[in-house]
């Protein structure tokens, strides 16, 4: 079974350290892009299975980027994380079409669970 | 019957009953009661003039909360029988009522305080990075060496930009909490202090060529008269926008300013070049003709961050305070086409229309490595106005819809919304 592809696009590194951390003992090929403005490029040129995405990015929302991957051809499925937990941005992330939505502080099990299952079901 | 026989069969004097004839006695209650026994009439067909703002604000009482089920049919009888009962239950109604817009306006301010998002993002950013470092070092043993010891520092940053976050946070609200700061942000403040001054200052007008000791003393006469700046900054955000208006009085003064308006027909390029201004600077000063001859001409000017650094909100045009606005103004466009002044008709829900002018203006003197900062201003004229203008005016292409801020659009499938309305179901 090839190694599954996600990519982290967060601008906190130390976030970004801790979920490769975990998700690389899980046999998965972690990239991270914080940039907002770039995180479309990256997407199309890895073509991760998964895209880990946070609402607040510097240069473009995480709302905006999600619009993009879902106009794709063949999208990579979207967690989306953030701090922003509001029941509107909860909304509006489902509207868009993001496959989960989960809020900052996270517990490692259930996220790490969450994207396995995520890349299992895809 | 006669006025004597009606003051005796009610039990009041003659001389009592002819000063509430001519209303120069206030009835009510007991007196009320029994003239209109008399008179065979109900009551309140006596009290209307009197006290027919007091059942109207009862009405809105009642109206208020319905659930209560107050007996609309009695409200005669309780204006009349106990006029001071429904004088306190309409006391107590207003009092509701403002302290409910009071806490929406401060609901909504701290809804949109941008310092207070930012803190509440980084702190929940702080603690997620704590909890999963801390957890991985807890629960899984077989690290490298020098991971471990990257988690031990990542777990000590972090912990310490949480400590600092929480410190400003606490400050923040000590601030707030400053009886003198007031309830309303700097930025608020000064939007009250120019529409308490319908954003014009006459005393400035009056003498534009004033020397700079002499201005400073107007400006500051005017501050000093305004009791409604209660902080530093507020008074210091009024007095730069005093000092601004004076330059520009200085340059355009009002008495001239005005004829050369309306004869190049409100051509803002025109005007600059007679001047030799700027545009945002003729922009600012078309509006300072708000008021005469039906003139209405509003104005906002953002940074390229979008932050609105001045606003002239019209009345059917209001501008948000807290950011962001709708994208899909002119005003974001014009970023792009730095320099050029575009104009487009844009029409608000409710078809409301709108002409704007819009135009990106470098700050800064150019300089090799070094980008400019962009400021970028959209006059609004409405587009009953448009016959006053001139041929200047290029021909305007079908409306472009757009908003004022995503939280109060109710635009259906809008590909710019960035949030969803709060008005209740679109549509």
């Amino acid at each position: 079974m090839p190694q599954l592809r996600v990519l982290i696009v967060e601008d906190e590194p130390n976030i970004v350290e801790s979920l490769t951390f975990l998700l690389e003992r899980e046999g998965l090929d972690v990239h991270a892009q914080s940039n907002g403005a770039a995180a479309l490029a990256s997407i199309q040129t890895l073509e991760p299975a998964l895209v880990i995405l946070d609402v607040m990015l510097p240069n473009r929302s995480g709302f905006d980027i999600l619009r993009d991957i879902r106009a794709l051809p063949s999208p990579p499925r979207v967690l989306m994380l953030t701090a922003k937990g509001q029941a509107r941005d909860r909304q509006m992330a489902t509207e868009i079409g993001v496959d989960l939505f989960m809020t900052k502080p996270f517990s490692n099990t259930e996220i790490v669970g969450s994207i396995l299952a995520l890349l299992n079901d895809g | 019957m006669t006025q004597k026989a009606l003051a005796a069969d009610a039990g009041i004097s003659a001389s009592y009953l002819n000063l509430i004839e001519h209303n120069r006695r206030a009835v009510a209650g007991k007196v009320l009661l029994g003239i209109a026994r008399v008179l065979g009439v109900p009551p309140g067909t006596l009290s209307d003039g009197v006290e027919s703002a007091l059942i109207a604000e009862l009405r809105q009482a009642a109206a208020h909360l319905p659930r209560q089920a107050a007996e609309l049919a009695a409200i005669d009888e309780l204006t009349t029988r106990f006029p001071g009962w429904a004088r306190l239950t309409t006391a107590l109604y207003r009092q509701t009522r403002d302290q409910e817009t009071a806490i929406a306006a401060l609901s909504d301010r701290l809804t949109h305080d941008p310092f207070l998002a930012e803190s509440l993002h980084s702190m929940l950013s702080n603690i997620t990075v704590i909890r999963s470092t801390s957890n991985i070092l807890k629960n899984i043993t077989d690290i490298e060496p020098e991971k471990q010891a990257r988690f031990h520092v990542i777990i000590h940053e972090e912990s310490r930009r949480l400590s600092d976050a929480a410190q400003a946070l606490s400050r923040y609200f000590d601030h707030a909490t400053d009886q003198n700061a007031g309830t309303a942000t700097p930025d608020e403040a000064l939007d009250r202090f120019l529409q308490r001054h319908d954003f014009r200052f006459p005393e400035i007008d009056a003498h534009p060529q004033a020397n700079a000791e002499e201005m400073a003393t107007t400006i500051a006469q005017v501050l000093q008269g305004d009791s409604g700046l209660d902080s530093t900054e507020s008074r210091r955000l009024a007095q730069q926008a005093m000092v601004d208006y004076a330059a520009d009085a200085q340059k355009m003064p009002l008495a001239e300013f005005r004829p050369s308006a309306e004869k190049l027909r409100y051509d803002p390029a025109a005007l600059a070049r007679m001047y030799g201004v700027d545009l945002h600077a003729v922009f600012r000063r078309l509006t300072h003709l708000n008021g005469k001859e039906g003139i209405q001409i509003g104005l906002v000017i953002a940074n390229a961050a979008g932050r609105t650094l001045a606003r002239r909100p019209l009345a059917d045009f209001s501008l948000p305070r807290h950011g962001a606005a709708c994208p899909l103004w002119p005003l974001f466009q014009a970023f792009s086409h730095p320099g050029t002044v575009q104009s487009a008709l844009v029409e608000l829900p409710g078809q409301k229309r709108f002409i704007a002018l819009s135009h990106a203006l470098a700050q800064d003197a150019p300089a090799i490595g070094t980008p400019a900062r962009y400021h970028s201003a959209m006059l609004l004229i409405p587009v009953g106005f448009q016959d006053r203008l001139g041929d200047w005016l290029p021909p305007l292409c079908a409306p472009q819809p757009i908003g004022i801020s995503c939280r109060i659009c109710p635009r259906e499938g809008c590909k710019a919304r960035s949030e969803p309305q709060i008005l209740g179901d679109e549509g």
